[in-house]
């Protein structure tokens, strides 16, 4: 295994709790609570701006089996603007920006998440399948519809976290700055 | 004098009881309040029953008793004690089914009358029309029977077991080539599959799909995503196909199309061309798109059968209801509930405890009684 | 609460005959009986919303079709919809110095995204204001529903006219004379005509409906585009609007959410209430509450020794007197084909002949109600009889025997203060040490042996069962508290079998 590489840029808070493994990149803007797993075990994963991880969530990089003896590793990218609720598991490599994760859903390694989507709470995604913009899963039959407009952004409740998780949790300093971050990419 | 009852009106209940849906709403409304699933939750097992797969007449009493205490209480609001209902039943109900349920109903539930109307009769009344031939397809049978001047022409009843239900299985042996555990996915998603995806195809169309080679392409395919974890897929031929069963021939040779025939052939023969004009599709089957259209194809190849030659009917017409298909019948019984008819025809309760029995057409006793 | 609604365990037979575990059972005290949810009459008490717990009188309930006004359901997921403030509009007058602001609202669905503006109903001013939609056919419907009713009208004027007829046995100045009715109301100056006011205006038959020979064919597309599910609406969303059942989703309306009721209900013997709700839709509390759990001895499972087939096992149940009255608790052998006794051995006089009473409309149901005249109007007024059901046999199989105690013992009464109370047992009863094991307040446990039947096979569910006998004090009656012995039957699933002998 790899050592731990966690890059955080200015702005983003991230708790000294959470539980972070393997190469990761924060974005800016990006609240990780404490109790969070990160664990990029095939490969780095890159989280990027704005995006509310609380409590009890995991988000691994994982690769399914028949995926695994290539060459090249795959990164796992998250979008921007991305909500985790409580006790979400999500192992997607691939996730766009305004998308809710749901308290206690779980998207498997091979679902392809776009923009603006909803898995509803306590949803299993696990068939191999691409969530087309603005897909809400819902129900605990998985039922699927087509919102109207990406969900709303949840920035009254970051501005909030972001003042009040420094006063009682240790928070890891960021370690990077915004233009080598833009010269990486 | 009781001429002004009408005008203080009285909720009067008016129930439809089907296989699978139960329609319930008021009389004199013009609508159903609700249509659901005819099934009960049962406590001890933890599962929802439906009420056609009872075990004993034991058993079908507490399921119709938990039954008409969901429709009274969760949607009705109204306690059933000492106030009239109107049940809507086919004219081939069976007999333990309605003399459970009129004992459900006088015994248990207190009420105050009970009217019966036949469902083929109280459906070609919402048109209005007093002619017609009723073709009514539900989820166990389909059934025809002639309407004739207001009179429903019993002897010609024709029924064939082909309901949603043989539908639904037909669907599932379809798909059973393509996706391998088709055979555990509960009833409600092959519904929902033949809802959403499946139509009645075109004559033409159906037979180039059934043989071997078909000179045109089938429609495109369907994924159906299943619960998150598994796809179902429906492949075009099967879209198109699962309606089949409704005109394939059976060992007796006998089909949707020649039940149709046969119930008008059992007809006076000057009524005949009047009841093929004046033909109404009712039960939640015949809303499938692409199903009348269908019939009349089938209807005409039929026709030019010898076995249907002496019919010599030109054309047939189809009757536009004034609602949606699967309450049709609900719908006459409301609008026959509205009237003096239940205080007229209805059997209150003191009758019915004389001996505990609801009257039949099919009763010698009772028919001889009304004579 | 798990040792109330928890597994089913210890089930006591309701007077119908049917096994329910205590909390589901009811106690009747003017008949002193049990009763469970089966055999009591239910009735509507009083109707709100779910949603804004609001109370609504039945008659305004009739005229909003059963439905809450403010509130509405997600036409795609049945779950309620709550009202979002979108963006507040300014007035679109420039000229004004002051500018008005305006909320508008929107429906969100909080489970699956659906919102009003998903099928383009435009942003409403107040939050109940969304439009509701009429029936089409309404117009036609109505002209056939009135062409009806004027049918049948005639029906009946015609089939009252026959008995009236038929009611004159003596000849009538008409027909002495040959004067017909008709020339003598013009002789005495009436108009010659007399109908029904109701009869006489006679709504214009509705057009006969026109059957067409062309029916909608398919759209050719249907072969050709691909199906989106997205688009399709299921069945149950169908449904939701009988009316129009929507295949599309984009055609989807807002529902009104239905409304619930509170029941109370009615012991069907002696008509009396057994529970009875408070009126507020918020409070969980009962104005009547004649539940078993306030008057018959609760019945739990303490231990068991495993049971094997054949062999005697100790069981210790633990015995709670829930009144406030000291009784005497005794065991009887359990009676499986006899049904509940017709009678209970009582010492107050008027109950004595209610129950007489009674117990004629449950045996003889057609002599008693045929002696009531059939009127419907009357119905207020006048209560139709009762008809009781009569019990039916108890359907349960027991498989094991229990030794049946020859003593009896104490229960003392309810005391909430002796909880609080570490002084010990202030009651100075004398037990039979071989059946009472141990006793504190109003609580005793009781050693019972069983025995499984022998030739079981391995890991049956072992079942026993007696009837208990305990002294009842009725509390109704004010000038004295009537104590009469109260039978009821126990079933006890003890587990499975370990082994045999």
């Amino acid at each position: 295994m790899s050592r731990n590489n966690i890059k955080i840029l200015p702005g983003a808070l991230v708790c000294d709790e959470s539980k972070l493994r393997g190469d990761i990149t924060i974005g800016a803007g990006t609240i990780i609570h404490p109790c969070v797993n990160i664990n990029a075990e095939a490969g780095p994963i890159i989280i990027g701006d704005s995006c509310l991880i609380e409590e009890q969530v995991s988000i691994t990089h994982r690769l399914p089996f028949d995926q695994q003896e290539k060459e090249n590793t795959p990164v796992m990218i998250i979008g921007s603007h991305n909500v985790f609720e409580v006790d979400c598991t999500v192992e997607a490599a691939k996730i766009g920006n305004s998308n809710v994760f749901e308290a206690k859903c779980y998207v498997g390694p091979r679902v392809t998440v776009s923009n603006g989507c909803t898995i509803g709470a306590g949803c299993r995604l696990t068939e191999e399948q691409i969530l087309k913009e603005n897909i809400t899963v819902f129900g605990a039959d998985c039922q699927m519809r087509e919102a109207i407009d990406v969900p709303a952004k949840q920035t009254l409740q970051m501005d909030t976290l972001m003042k009040m998780l420094p006063n009682y949790h240790h928070i890891k300093k960021p370690n990077k700055k915004t233009d080598a971050f833009i010269k990486q990419i | 004098m009781p001429i002004y009852e009408a005008s203080t009106e009285k909720l009067t209940v008016v129930l439809d009881i089907g296989a699978a849906f139960t329609k319930f709403g008021f009389s004199g409304e013009f609508s159903p309040r609700s249509i659901f699933r005819s099934e009960v939750y049962c406590k001890k097992t933890k599962k929802t029953r439906r009420i056609i797969d009872f075990e004993t007449p034991e058993d079908l009493y507490d399921l119709l008793v938990e039954f008409i205490h969901k429709v009274y209480f969760k949607y009705a609001l109204l306690s059933p004690k000492d106030r009239p209902i109107i049940v809507v039943e086919s004219l081939l109900c069976p007999t333990l089914f309605r003399e459970t349920l009129a004992k459900v109903l006088f015994v248990h539930y207190e009420v105050s009358t009970m009217l019966v109307l036949p469902s083929h009769l109280v459906a070609a009344s919402s048109l209005p029309a007093e002619t017609a031939l009723v073709v009514d397809i539900g989820y166990k049978e389909g059934v025809v029977i002639p309407i004739c001047y207001g009179m429903p022409i019993v002897q010609a009843w024709q029924a064939l077991p082909i309901g949603s239900e043989a539908i639904h299985n037909n669907l599932r042996s379809l798909l059973t080539s393509n996706n391998t555990n088709i055979q555990n996915v509960t009833e409600k998603v092959i519904e929902d599959i033949k809802v959403k995806c499946c139509f009645v195809t075109k004559k033409y169309r159906a037979e180039q799909l059934g043989s071997s080679k078909p000179e045109i392409t089938a429609c495109p395919d369907v994924k159906y995503p299943l619960g998150g974890s598994d796809t179902i897929i429906v492949p075009g031929k099967c879209r198109e196909r699962t309606f089949e069963v409704l005109y394939e021939e059976d060992n007796d040779h006998l089909c949707l199309s020649t039940m149709i025939l046969d119930a008008i052939l059992k007809v006076d023969m000057d009524l005949r061309q009047q009841l093929a004009e004046n033909m109404l599709l009712i039960g939640g089957t015949t809303m499938i798109p692409g199903f009348k259209s269908r019939l009349k194809e089938e209807l005409a190849k039929q026709l030019e059968l010898d076995r249907y030659k002496t019919l010599k009917i030109q054309k047939f017409k189809f009757h536009t209801l004034p609602c949606k298909e699967n309450y049709a019948a609900w719908l006459g019984a409301a609008i026959y509930g509205a009237t003096e008819l239940i205080n007229m025809n209805g059997l209150s309760r003191e009758n019915y405890l004389k001996d505990s029995h609801l009257p039949d057409w099919i009763d010698l006793k009772d028919t001889n009684r009304s004579l | 609460m798990a040792h109330i609604c928890g597994p089913e365990v210890v089930k006591y037979a309701c007077h119908c005959g049917l096994l329910r575990s205590i909390s589901q059972l009811y106690f009747c005290r003017h008949c002193s009986k049990v009763r469970c949810s089966f055999c009591v009459c239910h009735e509507v008490d009083s109707i709100f919303c779910g949603k804004c717990s609001e109370n609504i009188p039945s008659a305004e309930a009739r005229v909003k079709k059963n439905r809450c006004s403010n509130c509405l359901v997600c036409p795609s997921c049945q779950q309620e919809l709550w009202p979002r403030v979108a963006a507040t509009k300014t007035s679109a007058n420039p000229d004004e110095p002051k500018q008005v602001v305006k909320k508008m609202h929107y429906l969100l669905c909080q489970f699956c995204r659906w919102s009003s503006r998903d099928v383009g109903i435009p942003d409403q001013s107040s939050v109940t204001g969304f439009p509701d939609r009429e029936n089409v056919y309404a117009n036609r419907l109505q002209e056939v529903l009135d062409a009806y009713k004027a049918v049948v009208l005639a029906q009946k004027q015609a089939k009252e006219n026959e008995k009236k007829k038929q009611r004159k046995k003596y000849l009538s100045y008409t027909d002495i004379t040959g004067v017909t009715a008709a020339a003598l109301r013009k002789r005495i100056g009436l108009p010659a005509d007399r109908t029904h006011p109701l009869l006489k205006n006679k709504p214009k038959k509705p057009d006969n409906a026109v059957a067409v020979e062309e029916v909608d064919d398919l759209p050719e597309e249907l072969f050709t585009e691909p199906v989106n599910l997205l688009e399709v609406t299921s069945v149950d969303q169908r449904l939701l609007y009988p009316e129009a059942q929507p295949v599309k989703m984009d055609k989807l309306f807002p529902v009104h959410k239905q409304l619930s009721i509170k029941r109370s209900l009615r012991c069907r013997a002696c008509e009396h209430n057994v529970s009875k709700p408070e009126y507020n839709p918020n409070s969980v509390k009962f104005k009547i509450p004649l539940f078993a759990y306030y008057h018959i001895p609760d019945i739990r499972i303490v231990t068991v020794e495993p049971l094997r087939a054949g062999q005697t096992s100790e069981l210790i149940i633990k015995f709670t007197n829930p009144t406030q009255h000291q009784t005497v608790v005794s065991f009887l052998e359990i009676a499986l084909d006899e049904p509940e006794e017709p009678e209970i051995k009582e010492v107050e006089e008027t109950m004595d002949s209610l129950n007489i009473q009674e117990k004629q409309h449950a045996s003889l149901p057609s002599m008693t109600s045929t002696s009531q005249p059939s009127s419907l109007l009357s119905l207020g007024s006048h209560r139709q009889p009762m008809i009781t059901i009569k019990p039916r046999q108890i359907f349960q199989t027991l498989n094991s025997t229990v030794e049946i105690p020859t003593s009896t013992f104490i229960l003392p009464p309810r005391d909430d203060a002796a909880e609080f109370d570490d002084s010990g047992d202030t009651h100075n009863i004398q037990d039979d040490p071989k059946l009472v094991k141990w006793r504190k307040s109003n609580k005793a446990f009781i050693r019972l042996s069983v025995t499984p039947q022998e030739g079981l096979e391995l890991k049956t569910e072992i079942v026993c069962g007696f009837a208990m006998k305990h002294l009842y004090t009725n509390t109704i009656f004010t000038q004295q508290p009537q104590k009469y012995e109260h039978k009821v039957k126990v079933f006890l699933t003890l587990g499975n079998l370990v082994g045999s002998e």
